[in-house]
């Protein structure tokens, strides 16, 4: 079985990068944190690798907006090699802070293969904080999104206070038409949460959580699925594990959650690809 | 020429930070307004053209989908503006991230001078909105004095073209470096100077200083350096180094305690020895988990054979009393850098707060410097950036509401780190510098800020605090430079670090050479913010993010390669010898020449008096209190009280989840809003071994006796740890003292004899709970002097002492984290069993506290009783018995209960005739006393023959039942039914004071 690569970029004040490559691996992928200076300096070249990863975390403090400041430094010193590895049919991953710089990067949502435009954004929460809370998720099966195949319903932590996604109407359409809208917030019960505060923690609209390119391969969300490592990083693991016991079974705490599944749709896809 | 950039939301989109403006401008003063547009503005002290302008305003501040910009007041419509921009010298995060931006997108680099600064300006619309209005919107909500500048303007006065005007908060000195050198012709005219200085010289050190710079043989060798009187650099290090804060004088001093009780007079030569260093060394025998301790930044443990854990707590009162999000978000940015600098350097996993404050609504008539509500604000702000800036969830903390603390309010802050326990094959907690070793300075540049944090922070609070350690941390650059360490550590570069916190370079070189037995500092290379510090100040700054590490000098090139990879400045600043001087030039002139073990040599023990009144003496009794009739309302007033009541807004701001490893959240339950009792995480994401924290603060308990203060305390943040299924065995704890000043004086500190005896008690109960319980004290910090003085209605000024105060942290290593558990009740049908017994211990309770008394039956830990149990209660859930554990804590059973209740959604019904007791009590004792050593269990049906017989000996009832029907049901001593309340009233009442805060 040929090995799947993963790229986690590091550096600038971004977090999340080990528990990010660990899912990876967890995915069955191998996966290397590398800092942006050594991608600009020719240390490390991404032709080497299948997936690249915009993880979590404050790049540049969240200064002038969140993932502005990553996104100018990236389509600066390596716009061009990123375009090279989209074409070359990989997958890019933007999480919380890598979704806000890949929409300001303009390689989502890519409408008409143009993924230098602006054309969304990720503002402020309308609560007016940063908010970390578990959320409940509906894919979009539709949705070319390569990550979500064959998933209907999750639940994932948010962590963010620039998560509320926007656009105008025309792009919104757009959006929705081309079922670019790969996850969207939702009831408990699976229903959209139809901006319920705090079931839609940010206030997006159409409850955006994550959206894809047109050919589904390159992906952005808010919520974190490498901060649904493990069973016990649930809220409720531990009545989870209660109930099992009252039916005489025991939970299986290496069981791939549906954090790690979502990435390990991707690594599927470069594997039959 | 410098130009401005204006950048505002586009009209049509909602303004979040507007409207939360709005909205305390009118929760806070009724003022209404109808609409807050914020609008950010850029100034760019930078000579660019045209072209590379436009650049910059598309490229970098410009959003085409939500943005619109202008090098011109942008005509955003308002009643009232209010520009807020940085006083000079101030950081200024975001100016420095948008330099790296501009230089990146132009491929330029800023000359000399130039800069960019950022600023806001708020445009307010409200009917008949009034210059005033506008005024103490922008001084008590928008800016405040002492780090920021603000200018109000009315929609009549303002210039459409030139709008706020360009102001540049530029630091411009015009200043030569000089060494000053100070006279020392006698004792009087030392303290003088010191006063005059700033230097906080100890008059009673002051005969040790001179003794020593009259000293013919040191007057000989400092001729040989051209040095004759101390210089202002040497003074400046000798203050720093025997600041209470840097030496820790108060627990180290001498002690000469009375006890009017027992007739016990005794002479304690320091309680640091007594009470903390001696029995933790004891207990270190015993546990052979514990690496190291009591020399470092923080302490270590052993988590698993490839791993140790760091961890220490830290105070940030001062500074957080006159800027609070300043203050707070240096303190846990300041805290994180200790297990950066523990051993060969540790990765931050996770921290903790405390925050003490005044009530949040305080209406009287004593002004704070910061109204409590916007001293709190702040305070959750600063800790809230400096934790999720850092990438290190934030998993536990608490707030405590008492007036007392509006003198000086309390920022506790906690880190813990982890680290391999061998590095480059050695074990990584050793360290030590060598002559010819390099001194490094790695991190952020000096300024003028923080000179004299130590020994303001080693102070009552008055108006004339110096402000200039006030300081606004930056974690963006410090979480490039802990992931740089990290990877200089794993390549064996390190040979020695630490932090660069109180005192600044003069602390931690001063300390680092005291391993090599000395140094020499070339100060012209330490690199400056501006230009024109003075030596001594650039010796003593606290300007933040900076590491001290020794360096070999032939892997100088690789630290600097890899510095560089990373965008961390790192500079030698020179080097360690063994000439046993503390040798520091500036552009090879010598400014300060000592022997480093004068700090440590001669200096006189702090003393004092110390008097123990017990408290029938003082006056105190027991309230004379008739049973209450209706308990449903009492319980709904407990759960609305400000210290039990929902504090969510706080935690939801805190990304307690970052790094993958939570396990127990700090909100549990079926609807995660029910703060657990600890919080758990998997620090080694492919290990099942788990770490669980907990921390616990009654302060409450010193109105009575500051030892049961601290023995309750302790065994709170015990249980806290037992309950999710942490191991008795293994419990390493950290003591956080915060105490009014001691030091009595007839007119000043009248009651300093008592509040002296009250730390010697609680450093007694200390040295007792941990030696009874086998806790090492892994680290701990104090912090004196929480006094204040506040204005009052008539301009007298009022003396404000904190309740004598200490945190309590404690950490364990949990060896399988499938068996933790939570407080929720899980199954309807399980039994409820409380474990521990009920006293009359009223004394000090919230159900007091609702009426302002104090009462006399404090709560007491009885150590050799409730250890067994603890033992059996981590056997109980190393075998998964229990379905949900919950300890009582304040407020008592009722309002523990209540928890239990509202995290699980399920109703309970109790009978109060089964709960055990040392003698009959009436129902209001049962259900409100403090009694610690007590525990909440729910238990299926299968597992309750198993659970009693492990618990045959201990005092453990069942009480009653879990319920489907969502209704907490009590019934009396007699079985009556006494309260039935819905779950949802419960709720309600719980989050009504602070629910409408997110």
């Amino acid at each position: 079985m040929t090995d799947v690569n993963v790229l986690v970029l590091t550096g600038y004040g971004l977090n999340c990068d080990h528990e990010t490559a660990f899912a990876f691996e967890k995915a069955g992928a191998k996966s290397r944190r590398v800092h942006i200076n050594a991608l600009i300096h020719h240390e490390v070249f991404l032709k080497d690798f299948q997936i690249l990863v915009f993880g979590g975390g404050f790049s540049w403090g969240d200064d002038h907006g969140a993932g502005v400041l990553q996104a100018v430094r990236m389509k600066t010193h390596l716009g061009e090699d990123i375009l090279e590895f989209v074409q070359k049919g990989n997958l890019v991953l933007g999480i919380c802070n890598g979704f806000q710089t890949l929409v300001n990067i303009g390689l989502l949502p890519g409408f008409d293969g143009d993924y230098s435009k602006r054309s969304v954004a990720l503002s402020n929460n309308d609560c007016g904080n940063f908010r970390n809370d578990w959320v409940a998720l509906k894919t979009n099966p539709p949705s070319p999104c390569v990550f979500t195949q064959g998933m209907d319903f999750l639940e994932l932590p948010v962590r963010h206070g620039e998560g509320k996604f926007y656009c105008d109407a025309e792009n919104l359409n757009r959006l929705i038409s081309a079922n670019q809208i790969a996850l969207q917030y939702a009831l408990p019960n699976g229903t959209l949460a139809n901006r319920k505060f705090p079931e839609n923690p940010n206030g997006s609209i159409c409850d955006i959580a994550g959206i894809c390119d047109p050919t589904g391969r390159i992906f952005g969300l808010m919520p974190h699925p490498e901060g649904f490592l493990n069973i016990t990083n649930h809220p409720q693991w531990t009545l989870q594990k209660e109930t099992l016991k009252r039916q005489g079974q025991k939970p299986d705490f290496s069981a791939i959650t549906l954090g790690v599944r979502l990435l390990q749709n991707g690594v599927a896809y470069i594997r039959e690809s | 020429m410098a130009f401005q950039l204006e950048i505002a939301l586009k009209p049509e989109l909602f303004d979040a930070e507007g409207e939360a403006v709005r909205k305390k401008a009118g929760n806070y003063f009724g003022i209404h307004l109808e609409k807050v547009r914020t609008i950010q503005v850029i100034t760019l002290d930078i000579a660019l053209t045209d072209e590379q302008k436009a650049r910059v305003q598309s490229e970098i501040f410009t959003n085409p989908v939500t943005q619109l910009s202008s090098f011109s007041p942008l005509a955003v419509p308002f009643d009232h503006t209010v520009w807020v921009g940085f006083r000079p010298g101030v950081k200024d995060n975001p100016g420095a991230t948008a330099v790296e931006a501009i230089e990146d997108v132009l491929g330029i680099s800023l000359k000399p001078g130039e800069a960019v600064y950022t600023s806001k300006r708020f445009c307010l619309t409200g009917i008949d909105l009034t210059i005033e209005q506008a005024r103490k919107i922008a001084s008590e909500i928008l800016a405040n004095d002492i780090i920021q500048q603000w200018k109000v303007a009315s929609s009549k006065e303002w210039s459409p073209e030139s709008g706020v005007g360009i102001i540049l908060p530029k630091v411009i000195l015009n200043h030569t470096p000089t060494v000053a050198t100070i006279p020392i012709h006698s004792d009087a005219e030392l303290i003088r100077i010191s006063r005059e200085r700033n230097l906080a010289l100890n008059s009673n050190d002051v005969p040790v200083i001179r003794n020593y710079f009259l000293n013919p043989e040191v007057l000989g060798q400092r001729k040989s350096v051209g040095l004759a009187d101390p210089t202002d650099v040497e003074l400046e290090y000798i203050s720093q180094g025997r600041s209470d804060h840097c030496n820790h004088n108060t627990f180290g001093g001498l002690f000469r305690y009375v006890d009017e009780e027992t007739g016990e007079e005794a002479v304690i030569n320091s309680l640091f020895k007594t009470c903390i260093q001696n029995p933790t060394l004891e207990l270190a025998e015993k546990k052979p988990w514990v690496v190291s301790v009591l020399w470092d930044n923080a302490g270590i443990g052993a988590f698993d054979e490839e791993n140790n854990y760091v961890i220490t707590g830290e105070t940030h009162n001062s500074p957080s009393n006159m800027e609070a999000y300043g203050g707070a978000i240096t303190g846990i940015v300041g805290v994180y850098r200790d297990p950066m600098g523990t051993g060969k350097g540790a990765k931050l996993v996770m921290g903790g707060y405390g925050f003490c404050v005044g009530h949040r609504d305080y209406s009287g008539d004593l002004k704070p410097r910061l109204a409590p509500r916007r001293l709190l604000d702040g305070i959750i702000e600063g800790v809230r950036d400096g934790g999720n800036k850092s990438g290190i969830p934030t998993t536990f903390g608490q707030v405590t509401f008492h007036p007392g603390y509006m003198g000086k309010c309390l920022v506790f802050v906690t880190a813990v780190g982890i680290m391999p326990s061998r590095v480059s094959g050695e074990p990584s907690e050793n360290k030590t510098t060598h002559p010819g070793d390099l001194i490094i300075m790695c991190g952020g540049r000096v300024g003028k800020d923080g000179i004299h944090g130590v020994t303001a922070s080693s102070e009552v609070y008055s108006e004339h605090t110096p402000a200039g350690h006030v300081q606004i941390g930056d974690p963006y650059t410090q979480k490039k430079m802990h992931d740089f360490l990290m990877e200089a550590r794993d390549g064996g570069l390190i040979e020695f670090i630490t932090d660069n916190g109180g005192g600044g370079l003069s602390s931690s070189i001063g300390e680092t050479a005291r391993f090599s037995n000395g140094c020499e500092v070339h100060l012209e290379k330490v690199p400056l913010k501006y230009d024109g510090l003075d030596q001594w100040e650039i010796w003593i700054s606290e300007s933040q993010e900076r590491m001290t590490l020794a360096i070999k000098p032939e892997n100088l090139e690789r630290f600097m390669a890899l510095s560089a990879m990373h965008a961390v400045e790192s500079t030698v600043i020179g080097k360690y010898t063994d000439t046993g001087k503390l040798h520091i030039t500036y552009n090879g002139i010598t400014c300060a020449y000592i022997d480093l073990d004068l700090l440590t040599s001669g200096f006189p023990q702090w003393e004092f008096e110390a008097r123990w009144q017990p408290p029938q003496k003082r006056g105190l009794f027991e309230p004379v209190i008739r049973e209450p009739g209706d308990y449903g309302k009492l319980l709904l007033d407990l759960l609305a009280s400000p210290n039990i009541a929902s504090k969510e807004w706080i935690t939801r701001q805190y990304d307690h989840e970052v790094q993958g490893a939570t396990v127990i959240k700090p909100l549990m339950g079926v609807n995660r809003d029910i703060p657990s009792d600890a919080s758990v995480i998997r620090p080694v994401l492919n290990s099942h071994k788990g770490l669980a924290f907990a921390q616990a603060l009654i302060p409450q308990y010193s109105a009575i006796d500051a030892y049961h203060m601290v023995s309750c305390t302790i065994d709170e943040a015990v249980r806290r740890l037992l309950s999710v299924g942490g191991d008795f065995d293994h419990i390493g704890g950290v003591d956080n003292f915060c105490w009014p000043s001691i030091q009595f004086d007839p007119e000043e500190n009248p009651d300093g004899m008592h509040k002296a005896a009250q730390l010697v008690r609680a450093s007694r109960a200390l040295k007792d709970l941990c030696l009874a319980y086998g806790i090492p004290l892994l680290s701990g910090k104090d912090s004196m002097y929480v006094d204040g003085f506040l204005t009052g209605k008539y301009g007298e000024a009022h003396k404000v002492s904190a309740m004598e105060t200490m945190q309590f942290s404690t950490l364990g290593v949990i060896d399988d984290i499938s068996h933790c558990t939570t407080l929720d009740c899980k199954v309807a049908g399980d039994k409820v069993y409380i474990i521990g017994k009920t006293l009359n211990e009223l004394g000090g309770s919230a159900y007091y506290e609702l009426f302002d008394y104090v009462g006399l039956n404090v709560p007491e830990v009885r150590p050799e009783i409730h250890k067994t149990m603890y033992q059996k209660m981590t056997h109980a859930l190393k075998q998964d018995l229990p379905a949900s554990v919950h300890g009582i804590y304040r407020g008592g059973l009722l309002v523990h209960l209540a928890m239990k209740a509202m995290a699980g959604d399920l109703g309970m019904r109790i009978n109060l005739s089964k709960v055990p007791a040392d003698k009959p009590l009436r129902n209001d004792v049962i259900l409100l006393s403090e009694s610690p050593g007590r525990f909440l269990v729910t238990i299926s049906p299968e597992n309750e023959e198993r659970f009693t017989h492990l618990f045959k000996d201990s005092d453990c009832a069942c009480i009653g039942t879990v319920l489907k029907e969502k209704h907490l049901i009590i019934h009396d001593i007699n079985s009556i039914k006494c309260m039935d309340l819905t779950l949802e009233e419960l709720k309600t009442a719980w989050k009504k004071p602070f629910g409408d805060l997110i």
